[in-house]
């Protein structure tokens, strides 16, 4: 009570504090101001004019470099040639700057014509990267912090950052979870940090709000990934999976007005369909299956209407995908203000017709100074998202499982038009032509989308500024789904029915914070930032929909017109976050550096008392390379060595989990008439609570040859604590929902190496870089000694993945298996199945698979299962190499995983012969005989032996090798293009996935999660990724 | 300077405005939490109505319970549940899914009823329909029970007080405890329950409905005083046989006063996918549980139930729409046969949703009852006859076990009732369900291997053993 007293005081006086001080401070500030400088400066009277030539250090003119006038605003730029030429002030001073180049000053004196050589900055060490709440320069972080660089990822043809960034960065694993249109995968920064929702925090352009994929990947500055605590611990509450932050692109003060036009556009198709039976050898083995087990064959399978090869489904239902971008940006700037606008339109039609994903966004940033201490800025985002996927996750119902498994002798179509159907017969499955299901399918999402925000900073004092920040995220949502009448299809829907589902929702961020920067007796520097900031989210919903259309016609699909109300609903959701946070950052003269961060968070989705928590960090570097005794290592240009320890949150659970909730709406009837109970649709936990994640890491940069050659390598360990679970309960709990208990633990450690190499040699230019995260993941503490379940396979249940103690999430658990039963006396012999009463009732045959007893009971049961297999890479790699020459560039992006199982569980499905679908081609080459096949086993519609239950028999290696990325680019020379008033032209040509080094069988190595993180690498026929080729043009006026 | 002034008073304004915590504070729009709930009738009667609802599920009478049937000589599992082979077969293991499926919404009736049960006694609310629900919660938990004691055995048994304390992971009852609390439930329920329900409550479970049950239960214990004691309730009781035997499975009287207990299904509502599972494909089913001819050579010549138990070559049914009356032919189905009690299409086609799931009718205690008096030496023929007189054949006199045995099979064929009555039999030494079971039914039901005493009952699922941390004990023999 006295402690809730005392922490409001605080939030109070902090506030006060931060409002009222700097007004009193801005107040005896202007008592003392000088001038403004840029305003005695025009009525200079004596001006100098002066003109030059920039070039490179081999001479070549550098056009479009900046020439300034140090202390004000006044500036030109060279032409083509590198020449400029300005009027400046008597006795000023010239900052000449290029991208990539360091910068020169120079004092004009009494020189008019001056020759300027940029050298090429080698360094990039003074690059900046943005952590929250401000920047540091890259040689005094000392957190774990990866950075990739807008231009690495233009033009891909990706539908989002977040599929750009697969494989930049090391310890950033952005897993596919399939290759539908717009499919973002899953970003998992040094391992799967949670059982529960393991996605990192997304900030951006200061906002912790959105969604990568709303963000044209074209308009990005950079994206830096916040892996370790010291360097996350600022964003405490939501940190313990990692922060993305990306900063868009801006204007500059003081430039000319540019304008770019880009535009790419390309087809997509797919790399690989699974061999399947044709029809006349699916009947030979059908018939087979029969005549094994000494039963009738069922006549379908005689009738030669069925046995002639029509129809191959996957290619049918794989056709050819588009993928089109266009987008204009606008950047200039005045003395006073800068502007960045853009607008841009993607749209990706995949491989399986009828799917989408389309994606019409805007942007305006803009800088103000108001005067030389107070400045804002804001930054706004629309978008709108049309999105369109169809089902490829159902081992019942899904369009590429149907595919693979529909029968090959029906046509797509009937002569008179009609879609085939596999009503024909029970033995045909009960699957829906897929063509016809995707041919009809129609359903979308809409979401329209607003992210800004509006930041004000005054400078109090020098260096000691403060800032406001507030944000907005808001979104309507509209899910739109019609279903026909199906009548002649097997899973038939007898009525037609319309539901849209439309939400609303939007968050507000606010934050203040003072920061302070200032060096002492020239070798102390510190940097202060602390404040407080607040985010509250809105959610609020409704649904409809009704049946018994009488009219299907497009222009007939509204809730109007549907003859029965089937359900209305609705609903709202708040949640909020509180927090203080500060943050010290001390060097002493370039050596020592030491970061220190603490943050402290209320949720709202806890109960009182359980609200707050706090989560401080610390890391400290030395910068070997600066000391004194290191001078003479000359080939180590930079060596510098960190380590650091924090504490993180993790919230990301639903909220109000301490309450036990009563739902209505269980739908019942009596005597024809409708009714609905209540029932606890949730039990609760009282002292739900934080999770949090404790990590330790210790890094270490190099710099060798100039530092041409750059190194990182990052040693850590992630212990996550308290760990938020719905643990496994036992079926008398009954069905309401169990909420999360702050149970596990897990810990994931793992090394991640980062490396560069550049060189330029006259009109050849190359760098070459890499990175690689070897990360182990284990559970280390779960209730009782039990496990976590996971969703089940298919029509059969199969269990697939079970996350144990002493093992990693989601490792695959089943039988294991050695071989094929040959003969019957290998099977009388057999010491794994001595006690087996199945083997005593003739139920285990030759051609039936030899399951090993584990348990040593001579009986092979449910008790001889055991962990198979681990399905999380043991290594995540990426290899980039970027070539120029003259005014050709060409850039080559690798993507690797090895170490890691795949379960594949299609082909588990695939080759199974109870089920009344067609199969894998591989299965004409079953057991027939003694030594026939030690593979794939006999035919047969029986399961007495479950040939095919989960064993190691269906796991494979998944390691692959992609070449993710192929660029080839052409500049045309400047002085074409300066003709037409064009400064830059570019033409390119990208392809995306342009070969793949696998021995995995399936469709594609890259399966992602299913069923949150408890199900990985389970192939259940997701849409695979294409093979994209794409043609653009960037053209700068 | 003054605009900075201006600036920053916003800024201190908009500090300020931060300045509370109350920010954190928010509660759950839209749902109650069970402080806010239990207030009045209408509460009480929502979370009443809330029991029957797991009923209906897919996993459970929708469509799962029926597959603990098709060990049965009377059909052949059909459909495409690649599973039921080995339940059919008795192959099956104990990590078998199906298994499984029905377990936990089992135990969903159990938690909605003990909620009931926990706070509805504190409600101010009329007192008859306090009765009415605590005698509905009394009579699903009963029955909730009665379905594991048949098909596993002693389950862990869940009550109030176990809820209060938390209690969920127990060890198994034994026999004998899990049947003293399916009575103890059920005679409760008897007791509270009125005798019958006005036109907009059918479906509810009634006096009659309770006492059916503890009927059927005091036979399973061989009880036969008690199976006639509560049997002859129902008889004497409001609950007439349908003038009709297909009254009891036709839209229009699927309510009739012979429907102790029936699964509702209301179409476009809240549907019973059983309808669709017993029907032919190319008529908009899943084809599974096909009646095997064995089955329909069993009703006597002339029996006007065949018809509507069966469909079977030759039939014309009414497809309704542009299909209309239609010929049944033997190639819509494996055996030849479908079981007609479940469907029938609306005008206009497509399967009509409203066949309600049948658990117990009176016909089925006007058996039970005939059984108990034949087994404990007195005559059953006013009972059998009287359900054979419905169906127009011809009275027994000094009906037999034989008897008895042919006409509950003909009379509830299809409802789920052979397999348990075949094990309650064997048990009894009445028949041989080994010998039965290892008749040849066709290429598709060939000889099976029922080991006694091992498949009496059904394996506990693997996954809930596992779960449990080894609590839960298997069954012999598994």
């Amino acid at each position: 009570m006295y402690f809730h007293v005392f922490r409001r005081l605080l939030f109070c006086s902090t506030a006060i504090i931060f409002g009222i001080l700097p007004g009193m401070l801005s107040g005896s500030h202007a008592a003392y101001a000088t001038p403004h400088p840029e305003a005695s400066l025009p009525t200079s009277p004596f001006e100098v004019a002066v003109s030059g030539t920039v070039s490179d250090e081999n001479g070549d003119p550098l056009p479009g470099a900046t020439i300034t006038v140090l202390g004000t605003s006044q500036g030109t730029v060279s032409d083509l040639d590198g020449k400029f030429s300005l009027t400046v002030p008597d006795g000023a001073t010239l900052v000449i700057s290029y991208i990539g180049y360091k910068s020169q000053t120079i004092p004009v004196g009494t020189q008019t014509v001056l020759t300027i050589q940029l050298l090429q900055d080698e360094s990039s060490l003074s690059e900046v990267l943005v952590v929250g709440y401000g920047t540091q320069e890259k040689k005094d972080v000392t957190g774990a912090v990866s950075s990739v660089k807008g231009a690495a990822i233009q033009n891909l043809p990706v539908s989002g950052a977040s599929q750009a960034l697969q494989g930049r960065a090391a310890g950033v694993n952005v897993v596919r979870n399939g290759g539908a249109p717009g499919n973002q995968g899953s970003i998992r920064i040094r391992g799967t940090g949670t059982l529960n929702n393991a996605d990192p925090l997304i900030i951006i352009d200061g906002v912790p709000a959105g969604n990568l994929n709303d963000v044209n990947p074209n308009d990005i500055a950079s994206i830096e990934v916040l892996k370790d605590a010291s360097a996350s611990a600022i964003y405490g509450t939501r940190a313990a999976n990692g922060v993305v932050i990306v900063t868009t692109k801006r204007g500059d003060f003081d430039q000319p007005l540019k304008f770019s036009v880009n535009g790419y556009t390309g087809v997509s198709n797919s790399i690989k369909t699974l061999d399947v039976l044709d029809a006349p050898t699916l009947a030979e083995l059908k018939r087979e299956r029969y005549t094994n087990d000494g039963i009738s064959v069922n006549p379908i399978w005689e009738n030669p209407a069925y046995q002639t090869q029509r129809t191959d489904w996957q290619n049918e239902l794989l056709g050819q995908g588009t993928t089109q971008n266009v987008d204009l940006t606008l950047t200039g700037g005045n003395k006073n203000s800068s502007f960045m606008i853009s607008g841009g339109y993607f749209e990706e039609k995949g491989m399986i017709r009828n799917s989408l994903f389309r994606r019409l966004s805007f942007r305006i940033n803009s800088d103000h100074k108001i005067n030389e201490r107070f400045k804002i800025g804001q930054n706004l985002q629309l978008v709108s998202i049309n999105e369109t996927a169809p089902n490829t996750l159902s081992a019942q119902t899904g369009v590429l499982w149907s595919a693979i498994r529909f029968h090959p002798g029906l046509p797509v179509r009937n002569p008179d038009g009609s879609y085939s159907s596999s009503q024909v017969s029970g033995e045909f499955g009960d699957i829906n032509n897929p063509i016809f299901t995707q041919d009809t399918q129609d359903n979308k999402n809409t979401t329209h989308k607003i992210l800004g925000n509006f930041n004000a900073e005054y400078e109090i004092l020098d260096g000691l500024k403060i800032r406001a920040n507030i944000g907005l995220e808001g979104y309507v949502s509209d899910g739109y789904n019609f279903n026909i009448i199906v009548n002649d299809q097997i899973r038939a829907s007898p009525r037609n029915s319309l539901s849209r589902n439309y939400g609303e929702g939007y968050s507000v961020l606010s934050e203040y914070f003072l920061s302070y920067d200032k060096t002492f007796l020239d070798v102390h520097t510190l940097n202060f930032v602390g404040g407080y900031t607040t985010q509250t989210f809105n959610f609020e919903g409704f649904n409809a929909s009704k049946l018994d259309f009488i009219d299907e016609s497009f222009d007939q699909r509204f809730l109007d017109v549907g003859q029965t109300l089937n359900s209305i609903g609705g609903g709202k959701s708040y949640d909020a976050l509180a927090s203080y946070f500060g943050r010290v950052a001390y060097n002493y003269d370039e050596r020592y550096l030491l970061t220190a961060t603490i943050r402290s968070d209320g949720s709202s989705k806890f109960a009182d008392g359980n609200k707050w928590g706090y989560f401080p960090a610390f890391s400290v570097g030395w910068r070997i390379s600066e000391e004194d005794f290191f001078s003479g290592v000359g080939f180590i240009s930079n060596l510098k060595l960190t380590g650091g320890w924090g504490s993180l949150g993790n919230q990301n659970v639903p909220g109000l989990q301490y309450l036990a909730l009563i739902s209505s709406g269980r739908r019942y009837s009596f005597g024809g008439n409708q009714t609905v109970g209540a029932a606890q649709s949730r039990v609760p936990n009282l002292g739900i609570t934080w999770e949090s994640a404790q990590m330790t890491n210790i890094g270490l940069d190099i710099g060798l040859l100039e530092n041409r050659l750059l190194a990182n390598v990052n040693y850590f360990i992630k212990d996550t604590k308290d760990m938020l679970i719905a643990p496994p309960t036992i079926g008398s709990i009954g069905t309401a929902q169990i909420p999360n208990q702050n149970l596990g633990e897990l810990r994931n450690q793992g090394l991640e190496i980062e490396l560069s190499y550049r060189k330029s040699t006259g009109q050849f230019s190359y760098t070459i870089s890499g990175n690689a995260a070897f990360i182990n993941n284990e559970v280390t503490q779960l209730v009782d000694g039990n496990f976590i379940g996971s969703q089940l396979y298919g029509r059969s249940s199969q269990e697939i993945s079970r996350t144990y103690e002493g093992f990693p999430i989601a490792s695959f658990y089943g039988w294991r298996t050695d071989g094929l039963y040959q003969t019957a006396e290998e099977i009388q012999n057999d010491p794994n199945i001595a006690n087996d009463p199945r083997r005593a009732n003739g139920l285990i045959q030759p051609g039936d698979v030899k399951f090993l007893d584990l348990n040593g009971d001579r009986i092979v049961d449910a008790q001889d299962r055991e962990v198979i297999g681990n399905p999380h890479p043991k290594v995540v790699y990426g290899l980039n190499g970027e070539f120029g020459y003259k005014n050709f560039d060409l850039s080559l992006f690798f993507l690797g995983n090895a170490g890691f199982d795949i379960y594949n569980a299609d082909r588990m499905q695939g080759i199974d012969p109870s089920y009344p679908f067609n199969m894998y081609a591989e299965t004409a080459n079953r057991w027939t005989g003694p030594n026939s096949s030690n593979e794939v086993p006999r035919m047969s519609t029986k399961r007495d032996n479950l040939n095919h239950r989960t064993s190691n028999l269906f796991l494979e290696r998944g390691d692959f090798l992609r070449l993710k990325n192929l660029v080839v680019g052409y500049t045309l020379p400047s002085v074409l293009t300066q003709r037409y008033g064009v400064s830059r032209a570019r033409f390119y040509l990208t392809g995306q996935n342009v070969f793949l080094l696998t021995r995995y069988s399936g469709m594609d190595p890259e399966l992602g999660y299913i069923n949150n993180n408890l199900q990985l690498n389970v192939d259940y026929a997701q849409y695979p990724q294409a093979r994209t080729w794409t043609v653009g043009t960037t053209i700068t006026f | 300077m003054k605009t900075n002034i201006t600036y920053l008073l916003l800024m201190v304004l908009l500090g300020l405005g931060g300045c509370t915590e109350d920010i954190l504070e928010t509660t759950p729009y839209g749902q109650s939490t069970s402080s806010q709930f239990w207030r009045n009738g209408e509460d009480a009667v929502a979370a009443a109505n809330a029991i029957y609802e797991p009923l209906i599920n897919h996993d459970f009478y929708g469509h799962a319970e029926h597959t603990f049937d098709i060990p049965s000589d009377d059909q052949f599992r059909a459909g495409d549940h690649a599973v039921d082979q080995a339940i059919e077969s008795f192959t099956f293991d104990a990590d078998n899914p199906q298994l499984f499926f029905s377990w936990r919404h089992k135990y969903e009736v159990i938690s909605r009823a003990n909620a009931v049960l926990i706070n509805v006694p504190g409600i101010t609310m009329d007192q008859a329909l306090k009765d009415r629900t605590l005698g509905e919660a009394y009579f699903l938990r009963g029955f909730a029970y009665w379905r594991f004691a048949v098909i596993y055995g002693g389950v862990p048994i869940i009550l109030e007080a176990d809820v209060l304390a938390n209690n969920y992971n127990k060890p198994r009852a034994t026999t004998d405890e899990i049947f003293a609390q399916i009575e103890s439930d059920l005679l409760k329920a008897a007791d509270l329950l009125p005798a019958s329900h006005g036109s907009a409550d059918l479906g509810r479970a009634n006096k009659g409905s309770a006492n059916g049950l503890l009927a059927k239960m005091y036979l399973y214990r061989e009880n036969f005083s008690k199976t006639i004691e509560f049997g002859n309730k129902v008889i004497s009781g409001p609950y007439p046989l349908a003038p009709n035997f297909d009254d009891n499975f036709r839209v229009a009287t699927k309510n009739n006063p012979e429907m102790l207990f029936a699964v509702q299904s209301l179409q476009g509502w809240r549907e019973n996918n059983h309808i669709i599972y017993t029907t032919p494909r190319p008529w908009g089913g899943w084809d599974f549980h096909e009646p095997v001819a064995d089955l329909v050579d069993e009703f006597e010549e002339g029996d006007p139930r065949l018809d509507y138990t069966v469909y079977k070559p030759g039939d014309i049914v009414d497809l309704g729409g542009t299909r209309g009356p239609t010929e049944y032919t033997a190639d819509l189905s494996t055996t030849g046969y479908h079981f007609r009690k479940y469907s029938s299409w609306r005008p206009q086609g497509g399967l009509n949703m409203n066949h309600n799931n049948p658990i117990l009718r009176a016909a089925d205690v006007y058996l039970l009852v005939a059984e108990a008096k034949i087994r404990s030496g007195q005559s059953g023929d006013m009972e059998i006859n009287a359900v054979r007189a419905r169906s127009g054949r011809p009275a027994l006199t000094n009906a037999t076990m034989q008897d008895l045995i042919h006409e509950r099979r003909v009379e509830l064929a299809g409802e789920n009732q052979r397999h348990q009555d075949l094990i309650r039999w064997d048990k009894a030494g009445l028949v041989d369900i080994v010998e039965i079971y290892r008749k040849d039914l066709g290429p598709f039901k060939p000889p099976r291997n029922f080991q006694r005493p091992k498949h009496y009952l059904f394996a506990i699922p693997q996954r809930e053993i596992d779960l449990s941390n080894g609590v839960l004990t298997q069954n012999p023999g598994y």
